[in-house]
Parts: C-alpha cells; sequence; structure tokens
C-alpha cells in the first residue's frame, strides 16, 4: 500500500517537471514571433497602432530576455493567477472553467460508445477471422481511420441542418441560448447544459443540448473507435495464438468461457493503455470537431488562442492539458496493474 | 544475402495474396498516375504550376462559388481574392500531398533514427533527456504545439553554412572520440572540419533560408512528429541490442558504427517502416485538419486541405452548407482515397511483416 502511494507521489513529482517542459516550450516558441504581433495581441484600437506600440512593449515588458518574460509569468502562476487573455478579454482560469464542460460533455457520451463498441467490434473480429465479419470490420476499421474529421462534421451538417434541419450546429440553438440568458435565477451548476437544465428545473434546455451533442459524438465516434477496433482485433488475434488459450480448449472448457474469460481478458491490456490515452486526448478539447460545429468548447479556445498569438491563454490551456495527460496515464497504470497482477509498480 | 532476398519474395507474394493491400496499391497507383499526368490533366498557365489561375470573368459576375459547370467540372471556390477552379486544385493537390506526406515522414525518420538509436545504444544521460523530452511533446495535443510553432516561425532566416557545416563536423568529432571512434569515419569528419573551417574564413556560404506558408507548417509537423519515431525506435533496439549476435560483433571488433549499420538497425527497422507507411496518410489528414483551421497555404495554392478551410465560413448557415457542398466533398474525396490507400497498405504491411502473425 505505501508503495502505491510512493508511486503515486512520485508521478505527481513528474507532473510538475511536464508542467515546466511544455510551458518552456511554447513559451520559447512564441518568443520567435516578432515583437510588433506579440504587442498587437494588447492593442484594442489598431488604428492608432504606431504610437500604442511602444508604451505596450514597454507595459508588458515584451522586450525583456526570455528567462524575465518567463519567471514574470511563472511566478504569477505560482500565486495562482493564470492572468487575463486579452483576446477573450477575460482571465483565463474563468474561460476554461467556462468552455472545458462543454468538451467533457461531448466525451461523456463519446467516450463509453468509443470503448465499448470498439472491443465488441474487435473481438467479433478476432473470432471470426477471415470471414466477411472480419472483412467488413477491417475495411470499416481502415475507413474510420483515413476520415478527416472536418470532412465527417460537415457531411453531417450538410444533411442534418442544410437538407434535414434538423440538428444544428452550436452547442445550444439561437432561442434556446436566449431563453437561458432571459432565465433571471438560472445557475450553472456544472457548465454542462444537459445537466444543469435538469437541475434548474428547465428539462427541455437539456434536451436540446443533447441533441447539440448528437453530431459531434458521432463525428469523434465514427473516427476514434475505428483505431480501438484496430488494435483490441490484433490483440485478441495474439492472445488467442497462446498455449494457455489450446491448454484450455483441451481441458474441455466451454468456447465461450475459453473466448471471453481467457483470451479476452489478456487482450484488453494494451487496449486499456490506449482507451486512457484516447480519453484524455478527448479531454484534451477536440480542436477540429469543435471548430466544424462551432461547439465554443476546450479545443476552439486553444485553436482561437493560438491563431491569435494568445500567449498566456495558451500557456493556460497547456497546462491542464498536461494535468489530464499525466493523471490519465496514472490512472491507467493503476488500472494496469488490477487487470494484470503480475504487473507490479515499481 | 540470399535468405534476404528470399524473404522479400515471401513479403510481395503475402502482399499480393491480400485483396485489401491489392485495393490500396492500386489507389495509390491512381494517384501516381494523377501526379504524374498533372501537366497533361491540368496545363498550368504560370512558371508555378502550384498557384491556381484564377477565373477573372467568373469572379467578376460573383465572389461566391459555383457550382460544377462544362468549364469548371469541379465547380469553383469563391473568395475575396478571386474564383479558383477546383478541379486544378484537385490534381495539382495530387502533387502537393504526395511532397507533404513523404517529406515529413523522411525528415522525421531521419531525425527519430539517429537520436532513437543513439540514446538505445549509449543509454546514460542522452536516454534519459530523449524520453524527458519526448514526454513533453507527447503530453501536449499535436494539432495545438503544429499550430503554434507554424505561426510563430519566422518567414525567412538567415543562416550562416559555413559555421552550421562546422558546428555540424565539430559535435560528430567530440561524439567520436567518446565513443569508440571508427578511423574512417573520423577521417572524413577532419576533412568536413578542415574544409568548413577554410570556408569561414574565406568564402562564407550565406544563405537566405525562405520559407512558404506550406514549408512552415511541414517544419512544424515534422518537430512535433520525430519524438514518436524516437521511441519506437529506441524500443526496438533495446528490444535487439542485448542479443548475442551484437555482443558477437562487438567482440570481434567492430566499430559502434558498423555494428549499428550491420546488425542492429536491419533487425528493427520494419516495425519503423510500417509505423512511417501508414504515417504519411495520417500527416496528409494533419495538414488539411490545419489548413482548416487556417494555419496552412495561401489561398491561391492547389492544396486540398486549403480548398476545404474556404468551407469553415459556411456552417452557420444551413442553405450555403447545401449550395457548397462540392467545395469540401470534392477535395475531401481526394484526401480520403489518398489516405485509405496508404492505411492499406500499411496494414498489409504490418500483417506481412509481424513475425508474430505472419506464418499462420
Amino acid at each position: 500500500m505505501t508503495n502505491l502511494f510512493a508511486y503515486i507521489i512520485r508521478r505527481l513529482i513528474m507532473l510538475v517537471f511536464v508542467i515546466l517542459g511544455v510551458t518552456i516550450l511554447i513559451f520559447a516558441i512564441t518568443m520567435l514571433l516578432p515583437l510588433n504581433i506579440r504587442a498587437l495581441l494588447y492593442i484594442n484600437n489598431p488604428q492608432h497602432f504606431h504610437e500604442l506600440i511602444e508604451p505596450t512593449i514597454k507595459a508588458y515588458g515584451l522586450n525583456d530576455p526570455f528567462y524575465m518574460q518567463y519567471g514574470r509569468w511563472l511566478s504569477q502562476v505560482l500565486q495562482g493567477n493564470l492572468g487575463t487573455s486579452a483576446y477573450f478579454s477575460q482571465p483565463i482560469a474563468e474561460a476554461i472553467a467556462q468552455r472545458w464542460p462543454l468538451t467533457v460533455e461531448i466525451v461523456i457520451f463519446a467516450a463509453p460508445i468509443i470503448i465499448f463498441v470498439g472491443i465488441f467490434i474487435g473481438v467479433q473480429s478476432a473470432i471470426h477471422r477471415n470471414t466477411p465479419i472480419d472483412h467488413a470490420s477491417r475495411v470499416f476499421a481502415v475507413l474510420g481511420w483515413s476520415l478527416p474529421s472536418f470532412l465527417v462534421g460537415m457531411t453531417l451538417l450538410a444533411i442534418f441542418y442544410g437538407w434535414l434541419h434538423v440538428l444544428g450546429p452550436g452547442s445550444l440553438s439561437d432561442s434556446t441560448r436566449l431563453y437561458v440568458s432571459s432565465l433571471p435565477h438560472y445557475v450553472h451548476y456544472t457548465g454542462m447544459d444537459i445537466f444543469d437544465g435538469l437541475l434548474n428545473g428547465v428539462p427541455w434546455i437539456s434536451w436540446d443540448a443533447l441533441l447539440h451533442c448528437i453530431l459531434p459524438t458521432v463525428t469523434i465516434v465514427t473516427i476514434d473507435v475505428a483505431l480501438l477496433i484496430r488494435v483490441m482485433r490484433s490483440s485478441m488475434l495474439e492472445s488467442l495464438g497462446k498455449p494457455y488459450i489450446i491448454t484450455a480448449r483441451a481441458k474441455g472448457l466451454d468456447e465461450k468461457v475459453v473466448i471471453y474469460k481467457h483470451a479476452r481478458r489478456n487482450a484488453l491490456i494494451p487496449v486499456a493503455t490506449l482507451s486512457g490515452m484516447l480519453v484524455a486526448g478527448l479531454l484534451g478539447g477536440l480542436i477540429i470537431t469543435e471548430t466544424v460545429f462551432g461547439f465554443g468548447g476546450l479545443g476552439q479556445f486553444a485553436a482561437d488562442a493560438a491563431r491569435n498569438f494568445d500567449t498566456p491563454a495558451v500557456l493556460g490551456y497547456a497546462i491542464l492539458s498536461a494535468v489530464v495527460f499525466v493523471i490519465a496515464n496514472l490512472i491507467v497504470d493503476l488500472l494496469y496493474a488490477y487487470i494484470d497482477p503480475r504487473i507490479r509498480l515499481d | 544475402m540470399r535468405p534476404r532476398i528470399a524473404e522479400w519474395r515471401f513479403m510481395l507474394k503475402r502482399i499480393r495474396q491480400s485483396s485489401l493491400a491489392v485495393a490500396g496499391l492500386l489507389i495509390l497507383l491512381a494517384f501516381v498516375a494523377i501526379a504524374v499526368l498533372a501537366p497533361v490533366l491540368a496545363p498550368p498557365y504560370s512558371s508555378d504550376p502550384f498557384i491556381v489561375p484564377a477565373d477573372r470573368l467568373l469572379a467578376a459576375v460573383t465572389p461566391s462559388p459555383t457550382p460544377p459547370t462544362t468549364a469548371h467540372i469541379f465547380g469553383t471556390i469563391g473568395s475575396d481574392q478571386g474564383q479558383f477552379d477546383l478541379y486544378y486544385i484537385c490534381i495539382w493537390g495530387t502533387i502537393t500531398a504526395f511532397r507533404v506526406g513523404v517529406l515529413v515522414v523522411a525528415a522525421s525518420l531521419l531525425i527519430g533514427l539517429i537520436i532513437g538509436t543513439a540514446a538505445a545504444f549509449y543509454g546514460g544521460i542522452l536516454d534519459e533527456v530523449l524520453m524527458r523530452f519526448t514526454d513533453v511533446i507527447i503530453a501536449f495535443p499535436t494539432l495545438v504545439l503544429a499550430m503554434v510553432l507554424a505561426i510563430a516561425f519566422p518567414g525567412s532566416i538567415p543562416i550562416n553554412f559555413s559555421m552550421v557545416m562546422l558546428a555540424v563536423s565539430l559535435i560528430v568529432m567530440f561524439a567520436l572520440l567518446a565513443i569508440r571512434p571508427d578511423r574512417r569515419l573520423m577521417l572524413v569528419d577532419l576533412l568536413i572540419i578542415v574544409f568548413s573551417l577554410y570556408s569561414v574564413f574565406s568564402f562564407p556560404l550565406n544563405v537566405q533560408l525562405g520559407l512558404s506558408q506550406l514549408d512552415k507548417v511541414l517544419f512544424a509537423i515534422t518537430i512535433v512528429g520525430w519524438p514518436g519515431y524516437a521511441r519506437v525506435i529506441r524500443g526496438e533496439i533495446m528490444r535487439v541490442k542485448n542479443e548475442d549476435y551484437v555482443e558477437a560483433s562487438k567482440a570481434s571488433g567492430s566499430s559502434d558504427f558498423r555494428t549499428i549499420i550491420k546488425h542492429i538497425l536491419p533487425n528493427s527497422i520494419y516495425p519503423i517502416l510500417i509505423v512511417a507507411t501508414l504515417d504519411i496518410g495520417s500527416i496528409v489528414l494533419t495538414t488539411a485538419a490545419l489548413a482548416f483551421i487556417g494555419v496552412g497555404a495561401p489561398v491561391n495554392y492547389a492544396d486540398w486541405g486549403q480548398a476545404i478551410s474556404r468551407a469553415q465560413s459556411w456552417i452557420s448557415s444551413a442553405d450555403l452548407i447545401i449550395k457548397n457542398m462540392h467545395v469540401f466533398v470534392i477535395p475531401g474525396l481526394f484526401i480520403v482515397f489518398f489516405v485509405v490507400g496508404w492505411n492499406l497498405l500499411g496494414d498489409a504491411l504490418r500483417d506481412v511483416l509481424d513475425p508474430m502473425m505472419r506464418r499462420r
């Protein structure tokens, strides 16, 4: 038990270094931008660019050496302040807290579907190797993995929005959003409208939010399930060829027990890692999917911040995504030890 | 040599037997044909064939995209800079796609190969630094990192080539002295040092390296991509480096360089080749995704992703998205087929080359 505790502590210490590394890297890259462009972010009034540029550079210390600027940012962060985003004109922590739930909302639907469907099809494909079931699933996997998410998203939008007029872009329809902002006592408990609507006793807001999650979820599932099918299939095939499967069959076990108890359990180990990384990746923001649907989650936040040279906002995003990544890694490792008792954490 | 030729024969036979692999190869051959025949299929108007000719007459009529007609069989892409023929973009975009995929994979593979091999073979501090660095790059969403890099990277960098050559050859010399030296390599390196020293003082080679918007994207994807290769290569070499034949090679007095080239790499390169094949497709996807969010080639450049990025502004209008469907569906299909081709081939290669799976 103490071992486990020490292991977790060690991983969390590593997290600090990963965050430092990622932020130094991002900071160093943005220092490549010309001084004028870095100053442009803080100038609200481009007509007076020439008069404003000198004072802006001075006020934000943009001409200071790298370590001074980074040190200033770091000491600010250590005091618990991520700074204010000039592009979004709101504190970065607040901006992220507002947008992340929207991403989580999609992941809540997409992740279980991806994992369970991926495992199911992968296993079926492996036990029916070289039959039409296997061929179909392989073609589907290759196709899904080859589809660009923006193409899937745009096509879905064209069909369900442009043609059928049933579902639309955004996280809520315009009329609902207007209605929400007109409600005086509407509380954003979770930031996810699906739950907030129910908690505030306005179920049709939840319904509207749910409808808007469908297309982004379908987009992500189509693409990411393919990867899981592929890994599950090859892992299952490998597992089915192991001597313990021959032993299990030789001692006359029921084929169902052989496949689901012996083969699948062992085949799940690499899939567990992959699923963990996949979910971590999704939680870090669905950059393209959110942009296609104008969903306004964390991914779109990151893309907008990067496009507009908003360094503090990108750094705030970098911290969050590093935390998500390392914690997901940790959970995967713990899960690993649970699935496979032979693995010892050290 | 004979067993290796037999291996290749066996591999080709297995590839021919798999209908998916043949389908992948046929798709890729079709794209190669399009790329080779591009000057015939879509005759260029200017000296740079990748600059899409603008239709001024049509631009005077309407600035928005027009659906397929006989003059423009795939329709046109409207923009504030003119009307561009989608057919031309799709044809010449094929060459762009090949260039993007192959260049980025080759560059990442080369960097990953050198660094991954060095880290695995020598271990110690080099290995530690490399692994922590890859941790950092992998911990951050690649798309955002590539985006920040592509945006921030300067469009033109002055390089004193003589100095670069001198620095690199000095580092190599130190490395050669620190590890077990290979005399021939040291001689070559010494010659390069002398030449570059002479060049620094008498004829400095100054190069102004101009990078186009697309070059910056390629550069960014390479920087983001090589750590993945380095990791795979490191893992593979760790696996084989304690095998008896490596020990035998070292014991018989071969230099490290010879041991790596002759014995370690041939036994560990195949999984990496598969990763690389599968990656050509996914790099084209990444480039297109970056173009979609606005980081890519200029509007009039023949690039599939760039054409699709035009579509981004219509998502909030149900009418426009239907009316202008051709702008994202047609180049989108080109991308899908291109990537499917590479993925089918990579998938088949994995089945054929994986020693655990192949003979079953």
